[in-house]
């Protein structure tokens, strides 16, 4: 068997195209996903009960469900529900926010709850109300403590943005699979992506590394 | 039961009653916790509430602000009864200030920070001014070159000061202090005790519940001593300490070792 790796070069404008929308897929799936699983955590941690239960159903619905049926159900119900024909890329930021958002509102809950009481209590003894007493004194702290389980989530989620190539969203997994398909360089496309999807994620795993170093909070 | 002397000698009796506790009642589930208190704390005195642990004094200090909500009795802060509601609530807490065992600093913010933090979000000063109160609050309790420490890289005796200058630059009319050296080093009580006595000598009406009973002595205007969630004896410190008229002061503080 001889290889031919002229083939990525021969591509490499579409790979770095899918490339991109794997980055900004990432990132946008963050953007939303951190504050709604702060929302969401709240809801459920001091909301009024029936409200908790719902933001409860919605964290155990899209935690437990597989996120590429998650991905196929945005593509079909989506259009129905808003009765708008949203574009593949946006159709698989949804399905991605909805599942990141219900693991990171588990993060965020669990967060919160090791913050001592006592921490509340002084924050109300200086006259804060609840709200103050969370967005100045508990999520600073709760967010420092999680910073790790985000990190992990945040690499995670960089390699699973490759499950929406089932829609066909041209981020980097589509392509290179396109490629394969019209070229038949079946294992120099799969080691050209895996060597693309390792070269990035591992400089954002350590680049989190040195985030949670540089904030992190010792009591 | 309770020995409700009348008060005999009490210096600062003239000045208005800023608290006043009246047949205080607490309970926690099926326990007790407080079983009809009643105290008065007058402007520029110290209070000290002394008694074994579990008598009830933390619990009377944290109804005062309404940490906890009192089950029957009454209590007022400067001529009217503290408010349920919360909001009302939080414009009393702004005027009382409170220093937990445990200190409670906020561990993200360093110790300027955690004393601006106050007059920032809840007096809604701006930046410079409430540094400049922190500053000067900082000074006040020696702390002024450790502004820009966390409190990780602080002393128990250290952040316990950043912790009563935190409460003081809201400018309270009063300070609650919840054994406020109980979870120190013994060696750095003293430097803690010396800015609260500094506090009182400058006229700050101070509740203080305490197991120092050197400090309840020589700075207490007025001491409470509590057992079982009722005040059994209250008195000036010379009373309790030296002429106590109950067996249950006597009691508790030969089991402390107290000698006079």
């Amino acid at each position: 068997m001889t290889f031919d790796w002229s083939v990525v070069w021969q591509h490499r404008d579409a790979l770095i195209a899918g490339t991109a929308t794997t980055i900004l897929l990432t990132v946008a799936t963050m953007a939303i996903a951190v504050p709604c699983g702060i929302v969401v955590a709240i809801l459920r941690l001091y909301g009024w009960a029936p409200v908790r239960a719902l933001a409860a159903a919605y964290v155990e619905f899209f935690r437990n469900l597989p996120l590429i049926l998650v991905v196929f159900w945005a593509f079909y119900v989506l259009p129905i529900l808003t009765g708008l024909g949203l574009p593949p890329l946006a159709t698989g930021l949804a399905a991605l926010a909805l599942n990141v958002t219900a693991y990171n509102a588990e993060t965020f809950r669990a967060g919160i709850n090791s913050i001592r009481r006592g921490q509340v209590e002084a924050a109300m003894a200086l006259g804060m109300n609840r709200v103050q007493a969370l967005r100045r004194v508990v999520v600073p702290q709760a967010l420092r403590r999680i910073l790790p389980v985000l990190a992990s989530t945040w690499v995670s989620l960089f390699k699973d943005t490759s499950l929406v190539s089932v829609i066909a969203v041209t981020e980097l997994a589509y392509v290179s699979m396109q490629i394969r398909a019209q070229s038949f360089r079946v294992l120099e496309m799969l080691t050209a992506m895996a060597a693309i999807y390792w070269l990035l994620g591992y400089p954002q795993a350590k680049l989190v590394d040195w985030i949670q170093r540089r904030f992190a909070v010792t009591e | 039961m309770t020995a409700d002397t009348p008060p005999p000698q009490r210096p600062m009796a003239s000045g208005a009653k800023i608290i006043r506790y009246r047949g205080v009642i607490k309970r926690y589930g099926g326990f007790q916790a407080l079983g009809g208190v009643d105290l008065d704390v007058h402007a520029g005195e110290v209070v000290c509430l002394i008694g074994p642990s579990g008598s009830g004094k933390s619990t009377l200090l944290r109804c005062t602000n309404g940490l906890e909500a009192i089950d029957g009795g009454d209590i007022e802060f400067e001529g009217a009864t503290l408010p349920r509601d919360e909001r009302a609530l939080r414009a009393v807490r702004t005027r009382m200030g409170m220093v937990f065992q445990s200190f409670e600093l906020f561990p993200h913010l360093t110790a300027l920070e955690n004393v601006a933090e106050g007059p920032r979000t809840v007096l809604r000063n701006d930046l410079a001014k409430a540094n400049r109160r922190a500053t000067a609050m900082l000074a006040k309790v020696g702390l002024a070159d450790k502004a820009s420490s966390y409190p990780s890289a602080l002393s128990g005796g250290q952040q316990q000061r950043v912790a009563i200058a935190r409460a003081l630059a809201m400018e309270p009319d009063v300070m609650l202090f919840d054994e406020p050296t109980s979870a120190l080093d013994p060696e750095t009580i003293g430097e803690v005790l010396s800015v609260m006595k500094k506090l009182a000598d400058e006229g700050m009406t101070m509740v203080v519940v305490t197991h120092e009973m050197t400090f309840a002595r020589r700075v207490g205007d007025w001491v409470a001593v509590f057992e079982a969630g009722r005040i059994v004896e209250q008195g000036p410190p010379t009373q309790i300490f030296d002429a106590p008229t109950t067996e249950r002061t006597r009691d508790f503080l030969s089991h402390l070792g107290w000698t006079g």
